[in-house]
């Protein structure tokens, strides 16, 4: 959403060097943690969400049978908790886990954007959508492996979290982290928050949730939302992909197939200017015996 | 003697209005898909997009002027599909290209009304096109249909496109700089004589024959 002051890593569709000359002395990976097992669906980091991002409050969904608030993301909707009512070993199981924008380390979005700077990644590990830059192609929404890039139909623009880069610019925590009253959400450094979603992971493994993991997809090279599971051998029951990762068809079109796309299209080009200096064009053969009656008919030439 | 050279530069028609207004239709279209698509398809060619108006414009423009290619297409196709048909003799004419290239006559049997060069590139742009439309429905409206659907689009469409633009670099070099006359043809419909005789004696026959010319 605008130019920050943040340093840039990475620009959607820009093939040339960025334009950062400053030293950064280190860089501080920002990152979210989500520890499902004390969620208890308040809510409240979605309407902090819609309050600090002046988003306005959609009609709640009543039609799907869910305690959850929409059926999916949107536009204007960018954190939503999803409920899932299950089963485990004949007890009822209800998840909750808030679900945004996980702020890939390989954003398989930034990867199938063709406009050049409408999608931004900071060095901090915020991925960012820059509106006046995007075209409303929704390649982003193809090449997201978590689907959560929306466009809104108003102005056919893409959004999604931003991860309040710009509260975390100016030294805040996002909007959800601020109102989360269970500390269930936390904000800080990267090494910081794997290393306390590890410790609260073996808790949960001391206190027989076995299968407890913390969820950090490696497909996408890691991300900058991680998250708490207790059951983590199901991450689908908490909404979340199992091993998620950049869409093998958007590394082939952006990589092999665009150099083999270029080398032909060049390469035609050449071969056909070169056949041209060495064969010349095509002449029209009068004297040649093509056996067409019209030839024979007529052998004197002038 | 005389006859003979009046007969020479008589002009023949070719290219009737409707097939040249369908010709034109599909090649206008087609370009503004390309130099768009390209556009699109490599950050390093994003500045052809300012050309046409820019990203947004270019995204929003793109898909109808694949709807209008798609129609033109199918016109080309009700028109030419039985000119096009392929034939034993095509085969022995595909076999032979090389001495096409070279501007060797061995082994090439004569040409109808098109060679099986222009054949093939007839039924490749047919082809490439209708892969181009379907693998662009779900670009174009992308929220109705499934991820898979969309990821396998994005791939068609790029080989498609790659194939098309294969075919059109062949096709825009013949007609222009390799065959003189053949773009004369296209615009105002006619050729000589002697380029109907010489390119397409098979059809020059014919046409002779049916006392048509």
């Amino acid at each position: 959403m605008g130019t920050r002051v943040l340093e840039t890593k990475a620009i959607s569709a820009t093939p040339y060097p960025l334009l950062g000359i400053r030293e950064v002395p280190e860089v501080l990976e920002v990152c979210k943690l989500i520890d499902v097992s004390i969620c208890i669906g308040c809510k409240a980091c979605e309407v902090a969400c819609q309050e600090w991002n002046d988003l306005p409050v959609s009609e709640t969904y009543t039609h799907f049978g869910s305690y959850q608030t929409l059926p999916d993301l949107a536009h204007n909707f960018w954190n939503l908790i999803k409920f899932k009512e299950l089963e485990n070993k004949g007890k009822l199981l209800w998840t909750m886990a808030k679900y945004q924008c996980m702020h890939c380390e390989d954003p398989g979005c930034l990867r199938a954007c063709p406009a050049p700077g409408a999608i931004v990644q900071y060095t901090n590990g915020i991925v960012d959508f820059v509106q006046e830059n995007c075209i409303g192609c929704q390649f982003c929404v193809t090449g997201c492996p978590f689907n959560v890039p929306k466009i809104s139909p108003k102005t056919q623009k893409v959004y999604k979290c931003t991860l309040c880069a710009d509260r975390v610019e100016s030294g805040l925590e996002p909007a959800c982290i601020k109102a989360c009253p269970t500390d269930c959400l936390h904000f800080g450094l990267k090494k910081d928050l794997v290393r306390m979603g590890l410790r609260r992971v073996k808790q949960l493994r001391d206190q027989g949730f076995e299968n407890a993991i913390l969820y950090d997809p490696p497909g996408v090279l890691g991300a900058h939302v991680i998250y708490v599971l207790p059951f983590g051998n199901r991450p689908e029951d908490y909404g979340l992909p199992r091993d998620p990762e950049v869409p093998a068809t958007v590394n082939w079109w952006k990589g092999p197939l665009k150099l083999a796309g270029n080398i032909m299209m060049m390469g035609g080009v050449a071969l056909a200017l070169l056949h041209y200096l060495k064969f010349g064009p095509m002449e029209l053969v009068e004297e040649k015996r093509r056996g067409a009656p019209g030839e024979k008919r007529r052998k004197t030439k002038e | 003697m005389k006859r003979g050279v009046k007969r020479k530069n008589k002009e023949i028609v070719r290219y009737t209005l409707w097939e040249r207004v369908v010709h034109w239709s599909a090649a206008l279209s087609f370009t503004y898909l390309m130099l768009t698509g390209l556009a699109l398809y490599s950050p390093r060619l994003f500045w052809m997009a300012s050309i046409f108006g820019g990203g947004t414009t270019v995204r929003v423009w793109h898909p109808f002027a694949g709807v209008v290619f798609s129609v033109a297409l199918v016109l080309m196709s009700l028109s030419w599909a039985r000119c096009m048909w392929l034939y034993p003799e095509d085969r022995q004419w595909l076999l032979n290209i090389w001495s096409y290239i070279t501007h060797k006559e061995e082994g090439l049997p004569e040409a109808g009304r098109f060679n099986a060069g222009q054949k093939m590139l007839f039924w490749l742009m047919s082809f490439s096109g209708l892969l181009l439309l379907l693998s662009g429905i779900p670009l174009w409206f992308p929220h109705k249909f499934s991820w898979d659907v969309r990821l396998a689009s994005i791939l068609v469409h790029e080989i498609a496109t790659l194939a098309a633009i294969g075919g059109i670099i062949v096709h825009v070099y013949m007609g222009t700089l390799a065959v003189p006359g053949s773009l004369g043809a296209m615009a105002k419909g006619k050729v000589t004589d002697l380029w109907a005789k010489t390119h397409h004696p098979r059809w020059y026959r014919r046409l002779r024959q049916k006392g048509l010319i």
